[in-house]
This record gives C-alpha cells, sequence and structure tokens, in this order.
C-alpha cells in the first residue's frame, strides 16, 4: 500500500498550461509596472503616487541605484527574462527553461524582500509600485515553487 | 496485359501514398514554423506595446506638482512676465543664510527685469533648518490668500529674527497678521497636508534636478553659479540674448 503510495507520487505531473499562463501574465504586470518607474527615473517626471505618497521619496533615495543603473530597470530586465523563458518553453517545450525560470524567482524574492525592509525601515516612506512589484514576487516565487514542484516528480520518474 | 496494368496502378500508388506523406510532413512542417512565428509574435507585440505604453503612461506629470527646471510649471510661484524667455529658478531655503544674501540681489534683479525675466521660487528646505520647514508652510499658506510673494519677503529680510527662535511659527503668525491674512486659515492651512505635500514636491524636483545645496538657481534649465548682481545680470543678458 505504502509502495503503492509512492509510486502513485512519484508519477509524472505535466505543467498545467494554466499555470504558465498565470506565470507569464504575473511577470508582464511585473514588467509594466517596472518598466513605467524605469521610464519615470530617465524622464524625471513626477510619480503619480496613489494610496502611499512616498514613491518620490523612496525613487530618489539612495536606494533606488547601485551604481549608478536604476533598481527599476533590473527589475524590468528581470520580469523581462521571465516573461521570455516561458515563451522559449512555449516554443520548445523544454521544461529545462521552465525550471531556470522557477530558479529565478528566488532571487527576484530575495531582492524585493530585501526592498521592502528598506523601505519599511530605513527610508521609512512606502512605494506603491515598489510593494506592488514586491507582490508580484512573491506571486512568482510561489507558482516558481509550483513548477518545480511538477518538474521534479518528472525528473525523479 | 491485366497483370502490367495492376502492376503499374500499385507503383502508381505507392508514389501516390509517398506524395501524400511528403505533402502531409510539408504541411506539418510549416504549421509548426507558423505557430512558433505567431508565438514569437505575441511575445514581441506584447513586450513592444508594454513598453511604449509605460514610457507615454510615465511622460505624463501629475498636474498636481511642479516640473522640470527649466519651465515654469502651473502651480509655481512666478514674479516678473510669465511669457519670458528667461526663466530664472530658485530652489531655496528660508532659513540659509546665503539664501538670504542672495535675496535682495534677486529682488533687484526681479525689479530690474520685470518685463525681460520670470523668477520662480521652489522650496528646498535642508533638514539641519529646523525652521526651514515652518517658513515654507506660512509662505505657502499666505500664498493661498493671494500673499505669498509678500510673505517670502517678510521672512527673508528678518531671517535672523526667527531663525534661531524656538517660536518661529508663532513669528511667522505675527508676519501673517501684519499682511492682514485670516489668521485661523492661514494656521490651519500652514499645517495642512496640502501644503506639506507642496513643499515636498518642490524639495523631490530639486532632488531630481540635482541640487544639494542652497541656493541652486538655474537659468532656463541650466544650473548658474553667480556671486554677485553683476554676475547675474550678465547671465540673464546672455540667456536674453540667446532667446529673444
Amino acid at each position: 500500500m505504502t509502495n503503492l503510495e509512492t509510486l502513485s507520487n512519484k508519477q509524472s505531473k505535466p505543467i498545467p498550461n494554466w499555470l504558465t499562463a498565470l506565470f507569464l501574465a504575473i511577470s508582464l504586470i511585473g514588467f509594466l509596472n517596472a518598466t513605467y518607474l524605469t521610464a519615470k527615473y530617465f524622464l524625471k517626471t513626477p510619480i503619480n503616487c496613489y494610496l502611499s505618497g512616498g514613491c518620490e521619496k523612496v525613487t530618489t533615495s539612495q536606494y533606488a541605484t547601485v551604481y549608478g543603473i536604476p533598481i527599476a530597470l533590473l527589475g524590468a530586465i528581470y520580469y523581462l527574462l521571465l516573461f521570455v523563458l516561458v515563451f522559449i518553453y512555449y516554443d520548445t517545450n523544454n521544461q529545462r527553461v521552465l525550471k531556470f525560470a522557477a530558479w529565478l524567482t528566488f532571487i527576484g524574492l530575495f531582492v524585493s524582500l530585501v526592498l521592502l525592509y528598506l523601505q519599511f525601515f530605513v527610508i521609512k516612506a512606502i512605494c506603491t509600485y515598489c510593494v506592488a512589484s514586491a507582490i508580484d514576487s512573491i506571486l512568482l516565487f510561489i507558482i516558481g515553487l509550483i513548477i518545480l514542484n511538477c518538474t521534479l516528480e518528472k525528473t525523479s520518474n | 496485359m491485366d497483370q502490367e496494368n495492376q502492376n503499374l496502378s500499385q507503383k502508381e500508388l505507392y508514389d501516390l501514398k509517398h506524395q501524400e506523406k511528403e505533402r502531409q510532413t510539408k504541411a506539418n512542417h510549416r504549421k509548426s514554423s507558423t505557430k512558433r512565428i505567431l508565438i514569437w509574435l505575441v511575445a514581441l507585440l506584447t513586450l513592444g506595446g508594454a513598453i511604449f505604453g509605460m514610457v507615454k503612461l510615465a511622460g505624463n506629470a501629475p498636474s498636481n506638482s511642479t516640473g522640470p527646471v527649466d519651465a515654469v510649471s502651473a502651480t509655481d510661484w512666478a514674479r516678473g512676465n510669465k511669457d519670458s524667455k528667461a526663466i530664472l529658478i530658485e530652489y531655496s531655503d528660508f532659513q540659509c543664510p546665503a539664501c538670504g544674501f542672495y535675496f535682495p540681489i534677486v529682488k533687484k534683479l526681479t525689479e530690474d527685469y520685470q518685463d525681460k525675466l520670470v523668477f520662480v521660487s521652489r522650496n528646498f528646505p535642508l533638514q539641519q533648518h529646523a525652521n526651514a520647514r515652518p517658513a515654507a508652510y506660512a509662505a505657502e499658506a499666505a500664498g493661498k490668500q493671494g500673499k505669498y510673494w509678500e510673505m517670502h519677503d517678510l521672512v527673508f529680510n528678518n531671517q535672523s529674527q526667527w531663525s534661531g527662535a524656538p517660536n518661529a511659527k508663532e513669528i511667522f503668525t505675527d508676519y501673517a497678521k501684519s499682511l492682514n491674512l485670516n489668521l485661523e486659515q492661514f494656521t490651519n492651512e500652514a499645517g495642512s497636508n496640502a501644503i506639506k505635500d507642496r513643499v515636498d514636491n518642490d524639495y523631490q524636483s530639486g532632488i531630481r534636478a540635482g541640487v544639494n545645496s542652497t541656493p541652486t538657481f538655474f537659468l532656463n534649465g541650466k544650473q548658474i553659479k553667480p556671486t554677485n548682481y553683476d554676475e547675474f545680470r550678465n547671465l540673464i543678458e546672455q540667456a536674453i540674448k540667446a532667446n529673444p
């Protein structure tokens, strides 16, 4: 009985299409958000800051750039990479690509948590778009875990 | 004869089948490459649309905040000829001694070039000046009653009086009284979030323009560092000549 259970557990689970579509949609939202902030950074126009009012303070703080590169741009590249990886998966059907994207979400989650910490405890101002990006990263991480779960079962089979 | 016919038709049949198979694989191939092209077309269009849309959206500045350093925005306090081609913008801190030093120079300039120059004062209260923000709030609150520049001048003219004073707010209320402002409205507005946001907006626009000290002057978008009236005058003359 237990053998049967472990066997059935080990059976491959295909990655459902809705899961990859959700991953794609959320990475696109992240990309839109980060691109908006990047454009704001380079156009030097003030941000329409809904709900929090701290956008300017956060995006003009010393933590908004690393070595002169705006973090928003790095975020945009990160989400773009995830978006393109899902499309490569759609094109080639190679699960490794999706697995790689799922592992990348660990980095996204880590960076987002650091940035959230900086906003809440160091800068002491909240930027709506940055929090939205953090939520986005967390969601991608969760979906990434589910995808990894599917692919791990598959490879162990 | 019969057999020959049959043989032929068999061969033909084989050929036909073969051709059919080839056509099918070709069609499949075409189908998959069409699918691939479609997939990447969708990806490219989505990304292109996303970038275009966001950059366009980012280009719209919210109406309630101050603009860049080469133009007068609708919410700016401006003195002089608003249609003039020479735009002088100062990021200033009411409590900074250097701003106090420049104040009479700038005032004289705005009077001498009344028709040819527009002067804009934006708030850049520095953290180390405890009374700079209350002073900015007082000027903005007076502005709500149409007397921004009157309060601006009064505050600068008496900078030494309130700079180190623990009761600076009361002193500003006295100024408001001397300007015949509605005191209740003045006090309410000086403490309001709307005024605080205005000052913050000015400050952030300064940060974006690279301001890190006060006073910082921009003439038609270019930072200038004149040290006296004559240097100021020369720069303004040049700007007027450059944009007739």
